[in-house]
């Protein structure tokens, strides 16, 4: 592309899902306060299991949301999108009747989708004691949240679902960049949702790489990640889009990188080339230099594996000494690992430092392992200056994502009541 | 504007294992759709759908290669070798971190969901199966394909149901255009499983067909989708890398576009002006009009809401009477799965580089009316430049592409 008619691209409207807040004023407090959302979970039994907690969204009723008229036939996963995306158009002062005038894409990432309806469904037929009910299986695609986005706001632009299991929404704010800095649309929701699921539950806990108490990103004692739930939604504008019709700016998105670690289905290439590189590419594609980068929210899954080869990769990728002067956290310490919805949430929490100029903790962070010796920011939150920071996801089958971000300073939070 | 060249085709489908077969069996519009035997279909409404058979993995790569992976995976990285062979691109000659592999499936391996989740049901939380839960992520096969070749560069997987193929096709020319790779192993791959076939049949979506034995099958026009399976790659790449190589070239891809079309959960956009808007769109991106265009290749799947979209705006958009208007319909042959758009684009691929038409019916069959058979006519010769491909996935979203000789 002509870099000289490349467009800018800026994040307009947030909004997010998760077992720490379920709205974003909810959700910055908790993940500046550095709160837990790991615990118990009741959408399944989860006894037996070597790990048993979860980080699940608290709302008992997730239907309510939608008030007197309702919502019908739709996942766990999707009504988590859903909300999310109520809020996102809302923040961004984009109204129905808007959104049906400009022609919005919607790319989402997906994890397991709706999973979690299927296997109520299997195993009630399973157990052949009554008949199960089919409807749910309407809404069992990864793909179903976005295509209810673009049917509840009427969105007739891109449509597409990235699904490459812990990065996929990641990949999604990144394939958002490209439709809007290319000019095909102005305005793109990107983001995803989850829901907790016995597959994704049984499958970490089968591969033991579950932390049985609450994972604890980069420590000495961590013994695997927790998973979680929930959904975010960013909501990409072309700058002069946005300017133009004085929406407010939370950040820009300056570039990102996918890569392929071509190594092995589950673990991490030990020597870190494709995570690095991927970083290493995103910087470039964004065209900042290293030394502006301020923070990172790192992939942290809290697996001995995944924390040591990423403290690695970015040794390598900033050196030794400008890496220490990184603060770099794992949001997942507080919301659990959210796989497909999980690049999305920890882009809110970018987006959210540097808007606000807090970098997140890394709960959960006591005893420090010689493998992991960067600053992550342990457990309290901290005001400084984030210029640039960096997102990464990493994923099963060696996917990874790196998406790069930057602070917009003087076009920051008009006042709504300016518009 | 920047050419993408097609440069190396790889098929794993119900009409033929390997790209020569699958031409053959294209040309003389042989029917992959056949009796269901690889998993019980006792108590469901149909039993048929497009399969493939004779696959043998050690055809395309050794045992130890292919010994943890699904049926999916394995069909994808069995076209990825071919593909990859037919292009001429020799890896070790160029910088592996800038080739990228991008597929489109609806369900990824569904089949290893469903054993997955039976472990866990059967035997509990200490019994699940711990191997078969990596395969279950839909991103598997592309990982596979990457690992196999060991290719670094961009990597990602697309769900859109029945556009997922061309999803990754779009995206592909999207890094390409920006410069970002070389090339790109372009797939679309799904394995028919009891899972996801026991979920279309419960929702009704199927057409209703049980047979016996191995009598030939007529479905219903309009009467419901039938399911299929497959997968296939494309090696596209910059036309400026693909000259410099002295590369086979099959074709172009001049140009494409996504809408997404407004409706419910489980339906097609009822009247298919996303699917129209993508058409004209991609067509004055091409800078070409309806006259221009030698062959259309439709995805009508044999449900009424998708095929009878279909023949209006086709009606609209050509301007005559559909009667005179062939079209291609290759999932009337393959079935319908979202990986069929590369297969498709492989027939059209195929068609180009050998001047040979593609089987056509006529487009006033998609209506379904009960006084209308299939029949299937194929022209034995016929000059073909320019081809248009059109998708409709339920769900909402229409792609449209066309594709040059050159």
């Amino acid at each position: 592309m002509n870099k000289n008619t490349a467009k800018r691209v800026v994040v307009t409207g947030l909004g997010i899902i998760t077992a720490i807040g379920e709205s974003i004023p909810t959700f910055q407090k908790a993940l500046f306060n550095g709160e837990c959302g790991i615990g118990p979970v009741s959408l399944f039994d989860t006894t037996g299991f070597p790990c048993e907690v979860a980080a699940q969204v608290k709302i008992k009723d997730l239907k309510e949301f939608f008030g007197a008229k309702g919502i019908k036939r739709v996942s766990r996963c999707d009504l988590l999108g859903l909300i999310a995306t109520h809020e996102a158009l809302l923040d961004s002062d984009l109204d129905s009747e808007r959104c049906s005038k400009k022609d919005i894409g919607v790319v989402l990432g997906g994890g397991a989708g709706g999973m979690l309806s299927w296997e109520k469904y299997r195993r009630t037929s399973w157990l052949k004691k009554t008949k199960a009910r089919p409807s749910p299986l309407l809404s069992i695609a990864q793909c179903t949240l976005t295509d209810l986005i673009a049917s509840r706001y009427r969105l007739t632009g891109s449509r597409a679902t990235i699904s490459t299991a812990c990065s996929s929404s990641a990949t999604s704010i990144g394939y958002g960049f490209d439709l809007i800095r290319s000019g095909v649309h102005e305005i793109v929701i990107t983001g995803g949702g989850e829901s907790l699921s016995e597959l994704t539950f049984a499958g970490f806990n089968a591969l033991r790489l579950m932390d049985p108490e609450y994972c604890r990103p980069f420590d000495k004692s961590r013994r695997g990640l927790s998973l979680g739930e929930g959904a975010a939604i960013l909501i990409l504008e072309d700058y002069e889009s946005a300017e133009h019709r004085g929406a407010t700016i939370y950040a820009e998105v300056l570039g990102y990188a996918i890569n392929s670690d071509a190594f092995h289905m589950t673990s991490p290439d030990p020597e870190a080339v494709g995570m690095s590189r991927v970083m290493t590419k995103a910087l470039e594609t964004a065209n900042v230099s290293i030394d502006k980068v301020d923070y990172i929210n790192a992939h942290g899954t809290a697996t001995k594996i995944n924390d040591q080869v990423e403290t690695k990769a970015i040794k390598r990728v900033f050196g030794e000494k400008s890496a220490r002067a990184l603060a770099i956290s794992s949001t997942k310490s507080m919301v659990g690992h959210c796989l497909g919805a999980a690049g999305a949430i920890e882009t809110v929490a970018t987006v959210l430092a540097l808007s606000e100029q807090v970098v997140p903790p890394t709960i959960h962070l006591e005893n420090s392992d010689p493998d992991c010796d960067l600053d992550y920011v342990p457990n309290n939150s901290r005001a400084q200056e984030v210029r640039i920071a960096l997102n990464n996801s990493f994923a099963f089958g060696g996917n990874n994502t790196s998406v790069v971000f930057g602070r917009v300073q003087a076009q920051k939070k008009k006042m709504k009541s300016q518009k | 504007m920047i050419d993408i060249a097609i440069t190396g085709i790889g098929v794993i489908s119900p009409l033929g294992v390997g790209r020569e077969a699958f031409w053959e069996n294209c040309r003389k519009a042989k029917t992959g759709i056949r009796k269901i035997t690889s998993f019980d279909t006792s108590s469901l409404r149909s039993n048929i759908a497009g399969l493939v058979e004779g696959f043998d993995p050690r055809q395309f790569m050794p045992p130890s290669s292919y010994r943890r992976m699904s049926r999916i995976s394995r069909m994808a990285v069995a076209s990825s070798v071919e593909a990859l062979k037919d292009s001429g691109l020799i890896l070790d000659s160029v910088d592996r971190e800038r080739i990228a592999v991008i597929m489109g499936t609806s369900y990824g391996s569904s089949s290893y969901v469903e054993d997955f989740y039976i472990s866990l049901l059967k035997d509990g939380p200490r019994g699940a199966q711990p191997f078969l839960f990596p395969e279950t992520v839909p991103n598997a096969p592309a990982s596979h394909i990457a690992m196999f070749h060991g290719i670094t560069g961009p990597n990602t997987t697309f769900c859109q149901n029945e556009i997922s193929a061309e999803n990754a096709i779009l995206y592909a020319q999207n890094l390409l255009l920006q410069n970002q790779v070389d090339a790109a192993l372009v797939g679309g791959a799904d394995e028919l499983s009891a899972m996801q076939y026991s979920c279309y049949d419960a929702v009704g979506a199927l057409n209703k067909i049980k047979v016996e034995n191995d009598e030939p099958i007529n479905p219903k026009l309009g009467d419901g989708l039938i399911l299929g399976e497959g997968a296939g790659v494309l090696v596209m790449e910059r036309l400026d890398f693909a000259l410099e190589r002295n590369a086979k070239i099959y074709g172009i891809l001049r140009s494409g576009v996504i809408t997404g079309g407004i409706t419910s959960v489980g339906h097609y956009e009822v009247e298919g002006k996303q699917m129209a808007r993508a058409m004209s769109l991609v067509m004055k991106k091409a800078n070409i009009s309806p006259d221009d265009i030698d062959q259309i290749n439709v995805s009508a799947n044999f449900s009424s809401e998708l095929d009878r979209m279909e023949h209006n705006q086709l009606k609209r958009i050509f301007r005559k009477p559909t009667k005179n208007l062939p079209v291609t319909p290759l999932k009337y042959l393959i079935g319908d799965f979202g990986g069929a758009g590369i297969i498709r684009a492989a027939a059209i691929f195929l068609s180009l580089y050998h001047q040979l038409p593609l089987p056509t019916v006529s487009a006033e069959i998609l209506k379904g009316d009960s006084e209308c058979s299939l029949a299937w006519n194929v022209p034995l010769t016929g000059k073909i430049h320019i081809a248009l491909m059109t998708t409709t996935t339920f769900g909402g979203g229409s792609t449209s592409l066309v594709f040059t000789k050159s």
